[in-house]
Order: C-alpha cells, then sequence, then structure tokens
C-alpha cells in the first residue's frame, strides 16, 4: 500500500508539470493584457507598455515560464498582479471560504443524499420513492443562482433570520457565528448536489440488490436491515464515494455562480475574476493547486475502495 | 403690550421649533457605513487608474488642488489661490497651510511638485497637461508655478478632475512608487485608507487631523467633515444581492443596480434611490487607420443614418428617466451643451442611409464591430445597432469579446472597424477619448488637429464654446465616434442614511454623510 502511495505520488510530478505548461500557455495565448485591464480604457499605449515592462510581461515566454516554475519549484507562486500580494496568500485568504463550503456542503449531502437514497431504493416506486425521485429532479434541474436568490429573499429579506451575503474571515476574527453567513451557500450548494446522490444511491443500490450473493444474503434468512446496510449499501458505496470525490474538488474551486451569488470571497470566484482581469500568476497559481488537490482527492477515493471492497488490493 | 409680548413667545417658540428641527435634521458622528460596490479595484492610485469605482473610494483618502462645485465649475481645494501671468503662459498656485496628511507629515511645495512630476509622466491623463507645459517648479514652500509653452485653458479642469487626475501624495510615497502603482495610501482627505482584506472590503476611518475647507459645501468643493468612524466598501458583483443586501439591512448603500429594477425600487419604502447626474456615454469608435470606414465620411455618416438611440437607449438602459437620446456630447447640465451638428444624431432611417451608402461607393463589405460581454449595456446596445444597421444593408461582422480581449485587439487596426464603448462624464471636452490621437480610432485629420489646438489655445470660456460646437459639428461630419446617448445609473441607500442629496454629480461622497440623529 504505502509503495502504491508513493507511486502515485511520483505520477503526479509529470501531471503537473504538464497542468503547469498547459494552464501558462492557455492563459498567455487568449489575448488581453493585464496592464491595459488595470490602467483601464484610457491609458495610453506608451503607459501600458511603462506597466508591462515594471510587471516583466514585455520578456519572452520562455523566460517568464522559466522565472515563475523555478519560484513554484521553491514555493513563490509569484506576485498578484491585481491585488499586489503573495498569489500563495491570496490563495489561503479564499482557501477559507472554499473549505468550509465544501466541508458544510458536503456534510450536507451526504446526511441528506445518502439517507434519502437508501430510504428510495429499499422503498422503490412506492409513493414515497416517488416524492423522493421527484424532489431530487426539481432540484438536480433549478439553477443554483435562482435557488440562492429565492433562499435569500425568504430567509435573509424577508424573515431576517440570516445574513445576505458576505463572510467575515472565522480565522482573523475568532468569530464562529460568522458560519450563519454560510448557511444559505451550503444549502444552496448542497441541494441540487444531494439530488444527484440520491439518484446514485438508489440507482446503484438497486444494480447491487440484484446480484447472486445478495440473493444468497436473503436465501441465509438475514434481517432486512443487514442485508440493505451490510450487502446491498456497502458495495454500491463505490461509485457513491467516487462521485462523492468529484463533488468535494467541484465544491472547492467550481462554485462561482454561488460565491457571486453570496459575495463569498472563494477560490471559485477568484479563478473567474482573475481570468477576466488576466492575473496571470493568479490564475497559474489557483489552477495548479486545484489540479494537485484534485490528485490527492482522486488518490483518497481510490485508497478508499480497498476499504469498501475487501477484494481491491493495491500493491 | 400683551399682544408684543405674545408676538415674542411666538417668535420664540417658532426659532425653538427651528433650532431644535434643525438639530434633530443633522447627521449623527459615528457608526460604519457599509456600502456594496459592483467589485474591487485593482490599486486606489488615482494618478494611472481611471476606472470609476476607484475613484469613488479613492475620493475620500485623497484630494486634488482643485476640485469641481455644483455646476461643474473648478474650484480650489488644496490650493488657497492663484495667478495667472502672461496671458495664460504662467501659473502660479498658492497652496493652503497647514494640511496634514494621513502620516502627520504637513503639505508643502515638494509633495506637490513630486505629485504631479509623477502624474504627468506616468498618470492616464497627465501628458495631455504636461504636453503643453514647459517646466513646472516649487518656487516657495507653498507655492507652485506652472509655466506653458503657450496658454492652456483647460489646466484648471484637468488638475480638478479625480479620476486619473493629479491627487497629491507625499514626496517619499512618489519616489518609492514611480510607474509602479502606488502602495501606501497617504492622503489628505476625510478619511484615511485602514485595510484592504480581498474578496471582502476595502476599510476606511475616519481622519481626526483633517483640515478641511470652511466654506459651504457645494458639489465636492467646500467643507467636507467625515461622520463615520468608518466606511467598508464591501464587492457584491451580484446586483440583485446588492438590492436585497439593502433591503436587509446588511448593506447601508448599494451601487450600479438594473434599469429593470428603478420603478418598483423607487415605490419601495425599504430603498432610497438616487440618480448619478454624471452621464455615461455608450460610444461607437470608427477605425480611421484602415479598412472600409477610412477616410469614407460618407458611409460613416450612412451608418450614422441607420440609427435609431431611442430603441437602442430602451433596450440597454430601461426607464425614460434614466436616459437622454441626446446627440450633444457634453450633458445639458454642463455649460458645454452644443446642438451643432445634432440633427444627425438618431435619424434611424434605413433609407437615408441605403442611399448615403450608395452614393459612398459601398459595395458589401464586410464591417467587423467589436463589442464586450462583459458590460451589459454594451451587449444590449450592440444588439440593437447591429439589427438596425444590417435591416439598412451593411454586411455587419458582429464579434463579441470580454472586456480584455476587447481593448487588446482595438490595439490592432487591422482587427476591426467599429467597435464599442462607453465614456463616463467628463467636465471639459478635451478629455474625450477621440480628441486624443492615440487612442484606438485614431482621429488625427488635419480639421480636427488645428481646431484641437485652438480649443486648447483660446482662455475665454465663450470663446472656447464656440470652438467646441465646430468641433462637435465636424465630429458629426467626419463621424469619428458615434454616440449613443446619455444614461444615467442610480444606486440604492437604507432611509436611515442622512446627508445624501436626491442625485450625485459624478460619484456618490460620503463627508457630510452620516445616519439620522436618533431623536
Amino acid at each position: 500500500m504505502i509503495a502504491y502511495i508513493c507511486r502515485r505520488f511520483l505520477s503526479m510530478i509529470p501531471s503537473l508539470f504538464l497542468a503547469s505548461v498547459i494552464v501558462f500557455s492557455f492563459i498567455h495565448f487568449i489575448p488581453g493584457d493585464p496592464a491595459q485591464v488595470m490602467l483601464g480604457d484610457q491609458a495610453t499605449p506608451e503607459r501600458v507598455q511603462q506597466l508591462r515592462e515594471s510587471m516583466g510581461l514585455d520578456r519572452p515566454l520562455y523566460v517568464q515560464y522559466a522565472k515563475w516554475i523555478g519560484g513554484v519549484l521553491r514555493g513563490d507562486m509569484g506576485q498578484s498582479i491585481f491585488f499586489h500580494k503573495p498569489v500563495l496568500d491570496v490563495i489561503a485568504d479564499r482557501a477559507e471560504t472554499s473549505l468550509l463550503i465544501a466541508v458544510f456542503s458536503m456534510i450536507l449531502i451526504i446526511v441528506v443524499g445518502v439517507p434519502i437514497g437508501i430510504l428510495s431504493a429499499v422503498r422503490c416506486n412506492s409513493r414515497l420513492d416517488q416524492l423522493f425521485s421527484g424532489a431530487s429532479m426539481f432540484f438536480a434541474s433549478i439553477p443554483t443562482f435562482w435557488l440562492g436568490l429565492n433562499l435569500m429573499l425568504l430567509f435573509a429579506v424577508t424573515l431576517k433570520w440570516l445574513p445576505t451575503s458576505g463572510f467575515p474571515s472565522i480565522v482573523e476574527s475568532g468569530d464562529w457565528s460568522n458560519l450563519r453567513y454560510l448557511v444559505l451557500p451550503c444549502i444552496t450548494l448542497a441541494a441540487p448536489n444531494s439530488a444527484l446522490i440520491i439518484r446514485l444511491t438508489r440507482s446503484s443500490m438497486l444494480d447491487v440488490a440484484r446480484a447472486d450473493y445478495v440473493k444468497t444474503a436473503w436465501a441465509k434468512g438475514l434481517s432486512e436491515g443487514s442485508v440493505t446496510m451490510r450487502h446491498i449499501f456497502r458495495n454500491s458505496l463505490i461509485s457513491v464515494v467516487s462521485a462523492l470525490g468529484f463533488t468535494f474538488v467541484a465544491l472547492l474551486a467550481g462554485t462561482v455562480v454561488t460565491e457571486t451569488v453570496f459575495s463569498l470571497p472563494g477560490v471559485g470566484r477568484l479563478v473567474v475574476e482573475s481570468l477576466l482581469r488576466r492575473d496571470y500568476p493568479t490564475i497559474q497559481g489557483v489552477i495548479l493547486i486545484v489540479a494537485f488537490v484534485y490528485m490527492l482527492v482522486n488518490l483518497l477515493v481510490d485508497l478508499s475502495f480497498a476499504i469498501l471492497d475487501p477484494r481491491i488490493r493495491y500493491s | 403690550m400683551k399682544g408684543r409680548k405674545l408676538l415674542v413667545f411666538l417668535a420664540a417658540c417658532v426659532c425653538l421649533v427651528l433650532v431644535g428641527g434643525a438639530a434633530t435634521a443633522a447627521p449623527a458622528k459615528g457608526g460604519v457605513l457599509r456600502m456594496a460596490v459592483i467589485d474591487e479595484p485593482p490599486t486606489l492610485d488615482q494618478h494611472v487608474v481611471t476606472s470609476d469605482l476607484t475613484t469613488m473610494i479613492a475620493q475620500h483618502i485623497f484630494e486634488g488642488l482643485y476640485t469641481f462645485n455644483a455646476k461643474y465649475a473648478p474650484v480650489p481645494l488644496l490650493v488657497q489661490s492663484d495667478e495667472v501671468k502672461d496671458g495664460g503662459k504662467v501659473v502660479v498656485l498658492h497652496l493652503r497651510d497647514g494640511v496634514k496628511f494621513h502620516n502627520g507629515k504637513v503639505m508643502d511645495a515638494e509633495d506637490v511638485l513630486a505629485s504631479l512630476n509623477r502624474w504627468g509622466k506616468f498618470g492616464a491623463r497627465g501628458p495631455v497637461l504636461f504636453g503643453n507645459l514647459e517646466k513646472v517648479e516649487a518656487t516657495g514652500k507653498l507655492d507652485i508655478t506652472m509655466t506653458f509653452k503657450a496658454p492652456f485653458a483647460p489646466w484648471k479642469n484637468l488638475l480638478a478632475f479625480l479620476n486619473g487626475g493629479p491627487v497629491i501624495y507625499p514626496k517619499d510615497v512618489v519616489a518609492t512608487a514611480e510607474k509602479k502603482p502606488i502602495e501606501q495610501y497617504i492622503g489628505t482627505g476625510p478619511y484615511k485608507f485602514a485595510e484592504r482584506n480581498p474578496g471582502r472590503y476595502i476599510k476606511l476611518v475616519r481622519f481626526d487631523d483633517y483640515a478641511s475647507r470652511t466654506e459651504p459645501a457645494d458639489g465636492y468643493a467646500g467643507k467636507r467633515e467625515a461622520l463615520f468612524d468608518e466606511i467598508r466598501f464591501i464587492p457584491v458583483p451580484d446586483v440583485g444581492t446588492r438590492v436585497n443586501g439593502v433591503k436587509a439591512g446588511d448593506y447601508d448603500y448599494a451601487e450600479q443596480i438594473l434599469g429593470d429594477l428603478f420603478d418598483s425600487l423607487k415605490a419601495d419604502d425599504a430603498v432610497v434611490t438616487t440618480v448619478n447626474q454624471g452621464a455615461t456615454q455608450g460610444l461607437m469608435f470608427f477605425n480611421s487607420k484602415t479598412g472600409p470606414l477610412k477616410e469614407n465620411f460618407k458611409l460613416r455618416r450612412a451608418l450614422q443614418a441607420a440609427m435609431n438611440m431611442e430603441a437602442v437607449l430602451r433596450t440597454a438602459v430601461g426607464p425614460k428617466e434614466l436616459w437622454k437620446a441626446s446627440g450633444s456630447f457634453m450633458p445639458d447640465s454642463t455649460t458645454w451643451y452644443s446642438k451643432s451638428g445634432v440633427d444627425a444624431f438618431s435619424n434611424g432611417s434605413a433609407e437615408k442611409a441605403k442611399a448615403l451608402a450608395k452614393e459612398a461607393g459601398y459595395a458589401g463589405e464586410k464591417i467587423t464591430l467589436m463589442a464586450s460581454t462583459s458590460y451589459k449595456f454594451h451587449h444590449d446596445s450592440t444588439m440593437v445597432l447591429v439589427k438596425q444597421l444590417k435591416d439598412a444593408g451593411f454586411n455587419i461582422d458582429y464579434q463579441i469579446y470580454d472586456w480584455a480581449t476587447l481593448i487588446s485587439k482595438r490595439a490592432d487596426p487591422a482587427q476591426w472597424d467599429i467597435f464599442f464603448t462607453h465614456h463616463g462624464f467628463v467636465p471639459d471636452p478635451v478629455l474625450y477619448t477621440f480628441m486624443s490621437e492615440s487612442y484606438p480610432g485614431w482621429w488625427t485629420t488635419e480639421t480636427k488637429r488645428a481646431l484641437a489646438k485652438e480649443f486648447s489655445a483660446t482662455m475665454d470660456d465663450a470663446a472656447r464654446k464656440l470652438v467646441w460646437d465646430k468641433i462637435q459639428a465636424l465630429a458629426y461630419e467626419e463621424v469619428p465616434v458615434i454616440k449613443t446617448g446619455d444614461h444615467f445609473t442610480y444606486d440604492i441607500y437604507s432611509p436611515k442614511l442622512d446627508g445624501l442629496s436626491a442625485s450625485s454629480l459624478i460619484w456618490p461622497k460620503f463627508w457630510g454623510v452620516g445616519f439620522k440623529a436618533t431623536k
């Protein structure tokens, strides 16, 4: 197992290198100039050129890449053009929000999605199953911005139970009551993802329920609970855990709509805004880190398979 | 006697009511203003950036030598008085004494000289003034002398316009920044910079040692009193969230609300609406360097003849209160308002356009029109304009980009024929981008060049206005740019705020503003 993990970590190096080359090339080849974006519409070409020079953007691309990747290897991802501070600090500022959103949304998704999925599978084609199927289709179909704004209208504007938007840092303030700012965003994110997990858990369990070993379990006279949870649910978990792994990464960096609606300073918004601002170092840094996290989560998901299914052995 | 006593008693009562009323009407000191803004600025360095968001925030921290009163006339701010000599060639500025920077240092001529020089060299609008300057020097502890190559009329307007303008920084801050944006935000304004928390807020706090002018407040001029303990500018990119935030009490002020919501918000007691009178204009620039529109003024007039600006503004902006289909480049709230050439502004006649295009020798050549989706009204305006142009028989290649791509592409004249942008309010026409020969579009005809020179050299205001009339008429004849009209953004705020007027001049300002005093 240890050897397998080491090999996987080693295989990440060429993948990350490739990702760095692709990201760097992609963002430098799309039209747009960070100096012009920063100075605005009315800046003279001379002024834009002066700023380009001061930012080192006038150097050949391979020189810029070598400088950047050399810094990355030393743990320095460069300076954000827009925020005028180290990229790692910018990402760290945003990581708190994204991590908390991802963790709490995941908890909601698991707590809501998995039990309802199990119940739907156990009570397949019953009224309850139809109700859950209808509800999950509804929540999977509605746009997140619509759900977010309506939740905001109800719970923040009308009932005034929760704040509309923003998220003051808990790390900086030490105030855990700031978690109330994340209630509506997490519900907004959890709703469509829970719906998908419900559908996936249900269908996986129904697939497994038809397997011979399940028939054997029933024939042995095991209780319904034992057959459902130990034989059907556990064996259907592989696909559910895979989906949860992908969902977690998507929640970390792919929640730009929800972050925009609730004005959350998260990584998703940082990526999109940095792209629009052509803040090259920030985009490169975020994407490299997200790629690394994606590979790490993938590895953890793969390792979890060995726990869920004893037939799987990594050597 | 009895009647006289009664009269005195009544008069005393009236006075008490008036005094009492005035006392309760004044905004209270203290509290935190939370303003929801559309984005966060890249820097607060006023010299180099022309974004309205930057200026709106920075005007509370930094001050210039002059500012504008409610009639958009330049009046002294950090300057005490000035002298104009040699028929306008020499200007001596006498600075106010005892004005402190936020770091405690007292401002002097060295700070002003360093700031002006940096602005002239690296500033967004500095070269317009410095291109006409022979020299600028500190001629005393509080005196600055500017010597122009020839009389240069717009000097005071250029010094007063804060957006991309010459705010005054301490000399050592200027020295450390040079061509890079400054990172130490130290000014002389009523609020001082406290903190930037990226993605969350920019925090300003009251500057207790602020040296305010003593004249009554008038536009951006006169007395400035910081009443809030703190102002937070919070980036809230979604307009629905900005509106909900003010309604829920999470924000006190929110900027740039959608036109579609104007009527419902005006009728909503939970918020107050305020319209910004500094008009924004949609502008379509024509390529004067290459392509089918180069020097083909008749073809440009044909394109203009096809356009109906009311339809454009109705679609792009919304309610009638928020736009004016006005052909005058300068708004009617200014002395520069002109009707010269405006007959050609919004004909909306496909027939006239076709006839003119035929006379111009147009044979269906492709005309590339670039617009951006980054600004909703750019996209909405051009959607209507492209339809009107196609209906008039023009072969329009409509290309949509994000803003960064568009401004990159427009630098290359081979890639476009027309691009759409917007222009914020400017107090002097010399600041219009189409007056600059280096701005994409590159309007550089001999007639324009001669009129621009005359415009800058004419010192008398009335005579300058006549020259501007000629320039506007020429703009309708040579059509370097087409204006789509004036539109006005509007903001909303909590009824708890006091001191804000029904409209703002250009950028909302928060000195003299506070929360309503509780009785």
